[in-house]
């Protein structure tokens, strides 16, 4: 099998450091496109730092290994080309900028991406067209339109601007940085269900996640465990259902052995 | 004395004074001989401590007394030039426009109980009232060099006087400043003068025709009769080669309202020095503006309002943008005096450093002895915010692209403060574009 058609991304033995101090250490994932992967993980396993440099923010030095996005090298682009490929970030703590209307920085940013690619930009009615379609598929108030980029949301109005954000820019790959964390159940199921409604048959996710309780509601094609910097652990969504059960300790216990799980060394 | 001030000194005495009224040419020589005396500012004047003369003395202006005039073909040309910066307003009810410091053109609608002419005819209608101001100026001492220069040459000027309750409507004041021949200075007065209930709104622009050297000293007075109001709009987009010093004095009566916007987005080196005193109750005054600089602008903003009666506002409201090695001032100072209670004084200037060359001194200043008084105040400076940057880029925009974006979103804070919205968007079109280009460290 030529495994270059199939996968979206493929990350190969990859190893970052931040400030110095060495976080991957040796990370291998394959996505393939219309896939849902979760990665879990306990703190400080590197989670975060995985979305990180695929993103490419600043201070995520890679030290070794490759990360292939649709066979290109991405690990060369800078985060906007990234964007431009469409790779997606929806941030953990997502940034508020007073000043900067939501609209007019979701419309650069579109045309930004679609000048990228060769394509024609899009107007201002054409462009708020496009928004209130995704307002209507999402249930978010056009208010949203109007404020500046985060500036006095709530938790739960963050998480849903990103998912918004994402619904727009129509990434092929969106990486979800512990969007549950500092949500409650009930706008947990509203980011859900907007997660739920950009899955797509070409469009690839890669949901990092603490608990659970995220994947009751998305539900993921493969489940990965990470720890001190690796993959140690892959399976279905039922090893979610495992890990919350009996903890990240049982991991180190060898209590994986019993579960029909691909074991990485 | 400074080689400059000594060559300034020499023009001054040779040349023919105007016969003016005689308290008028009294004036003029005792302010050439306070200039002679004192010589420019120095770092040992408080209040020019972080402005150096350096810029204007490498320019080394020579005195233009104005007195051969600017043929109007030329200054026309100037300011239809398609290249010039297009006016702030399209429709002033009033345009004056001066070129080289001399006063080229007045034209404008005929509203009742307002008076737009120059100096000279002004000086005919309203001495008593102009002398009362020009004689009030400081001129003493080298911390006061430029109004003694200013008033050792007085010529030319700009009058406006509005009667009691009339309205001006917009007026729009244009300077341009040209190059040609050898490089001078030009010196201006400007009086805005509104009796009771009096309104208007004045948009001034500075520009530059060329890239060439000069320097323009303009001093103005502004008397704000019982509840007048004046709206202020000043943007100043001048060559690097420029300089700038202005200075202005507001007269305020009780009820009156004073409402400045400053936005300095170019010149060489720029001072604007405000001077506000509450001579009445329920006062108020604003100051709102915003320096954006790259190259090696140097722009101060000194600003000073005199809290002498009780019940009064005011508010002083500064954002800085520097880039490359320039270098911004801000000196925001209040003075509660003794028995001015219920005044209310806010006091803020927030700035961005995107050099490590760039400088900015800030300095809020408040002096309170009175009781009951609402004050604030606070300064600033940073960086633009890597994380924000970071977001913006991983939504696709360029490095730069963000940079603009979060540097143009700094200064709407004080735009957001203007009520005229569409000039509010014309000013943020200018300081995106005069937005310093971003280099690394």
């Amino acid at each position: 099998m030529n495994e270059k058609s199939v996968n979206m991304l493929e990350i190969k033995n990859l190893h970052a450091t931040v400030g110095g101090k060495a976080i991957l250490k040796g990370l291998n994932l394959n996505i393939e496109a219309g896939q849902i992967h979760a990665i879990m993980g306990p703190n400080g396993a590197g989670k975060s730092t995985l979305g990180n440099v695929i993103a490419g923010r600043e201070g995520y030095e890679v030290t070794q290994g490759e990360v292939l996005f649709n066979g290109k090298n991405l690990l060369e682009l800078e985060p906007e080309e990234r964007a431009c490929e469409g790779i997606f970030l929806a941030f953990q703590y997502p940034v508020e900028i007073p000043g900067v209307n939501n609209t007019y920085f979701l419309r650069a940013a579109l045309n930004a991406q679609r000048k990228y690619r060769g394509e024609p930009e899009l107007d201002s009615m054409q462009f708020l067209k496009l928004v209130r379609e995704k307002l209507k598929i999402l249930h978010i108030s056009d208010d949203l339109l109007r404020r500046s980029v985060n500036e006095g949301f709530s938790g739960g109005e963050k998480k849903r601007n990103e998912i918004f954000q994402m619904a727009v820019l129509e990434p092929s790959l969106a990486i979800l940085d512990e969007t549950d964390s500092g949500l409650d159940i009930d706008a947990l199921r509203l980011v859900a269900d907007g997660v739920n409604r950009l899955r797509s048959e070409d469009r690839a996710m890669l949901v990092i996640t603490h608990y659970q309780r995220l994947l009751d509601h998305i539900l993921p094609d493969k489940v990965h465990v990470l720890a001190d910097g690796k993959i140690v652990a892959s399976g279905g969504a039922d090893l979610a259902l495992k890990l919350e059960e009996q903890g990240y300790t049982w991991l180190e216990q060898g209590g994986i052995q019993s579960l029909d799980v691909e074991l990485r060394a | 004395m400074n080689a400059l001030v000594q060559q300034w000194s020499e023009s001054l005495r040779s040349a023919t004074q105007d016969h003016g009224p005689q308290w008028l040419d009294e004036l003029r020589l005792r302010a050439s001989d306070q200039l002679t005396a004192h010589g420019l500012p120095d770092r040992k004047d408080e209040d020019w401590k972080y402005t150096p003369m350096r810029v204007l003395e490498k320019l080394n202006p020579a005195i233009n007394n104005n007195t051969g005039g600017v043929a109007d073909d030329v200054a026309a040309a100037a300011f239809n030039d398609a290249n010039f910066p297009a006016a702030l307003l399209d429709k002033p009810d009033y345009e004056a426009r001066v070129y080289d410091g001399v006063l080229v053109g007045l034209e404008g609608s005929d509203r009742p109980g307002v008076t737009i002419v120059s100096l000279t005819e002004g000086l005919k209608r309203y001495e008593p009232l102009l002398r009362k101001h020009i004689e009030a100026v400081d001129i003493d001492g080298s911390a006061q060099a430029f109004n003694a220069l200013n008033t050792a040459t007085l010529n030319q000027g700009l009058v406006i006087h509005i009667d009691q309750q009339a309205d001006a409507g917009t007026i729009l004041l244009r300077w341009a400043m040209s190059g040609n021949a050898s490089p001078s200075i030009h010196n201006f007065r400007v009086f805005l003068l509104l009796a009771e209930g009096a309104r208007m709104q004045l948009m001034e622009q500075f520009e530059s025709v060329d890239h060439a050297g000069s320097a323009l000293n303009v001093v103005s007075h502004v008397e704000l009769g019982t509840d007048a109001v004046l709206d202020y709009l000043c943007v100043q987009n001048e060559s690097e080669n420029t300089v700038l010093m202005s200075s202005t004095r507001i007269d305020q009566a009780q009820g009156s309202r004073y409402n400045y916007a400053g936005f300095d987005l170019g010149g060489g080196l720029v001072r604007h020095e405000l001077k506000t005193v509450f001579a009445g109750s329920d006062a108020h005054a604003a100051f709102l503006g915003a320096f954006v600089l790259d190259k090696a602008r140097h722009v101060d903003n000194h600003i000073s309002i005199d809290h002498a009666s009780p019940a009064c506002s005011s508010e002083q409201f500064f954002r800085g943008v520097l880039g490359d090695s320039s270098r911004g001032v801000f000196n925001g100072k209040a003075l509660i005096r003794p028995g001015a209670d219920e005044s209310s004084v806010r006091q803020s200037n927030a700035n961005l450093l995107l050099s490590h060359l760039a400088r900015i001194d800030t300095k809020p200043e408040l002096e309170i002895y009175a009781d009951e008084v609402e004050a604030s105040h606070g300064a600033t400076v940073g960086q633009l915010d890597e994380t924000a940057i970071f977001y913006l880029r991983s939504r696709g925009l360029s490095e730069a692209e963000a940079r603009r974006l979060l540097v143009g979103a700094f200064c709407r804070a004080v735009t957001d403060k203007l009520d005229n919205q569409a000039l509010a968007g014309h000013v943020s079109d200018m300081i995106d574009h005069a937005m310093p280009s971003y280099h690394e460290n």
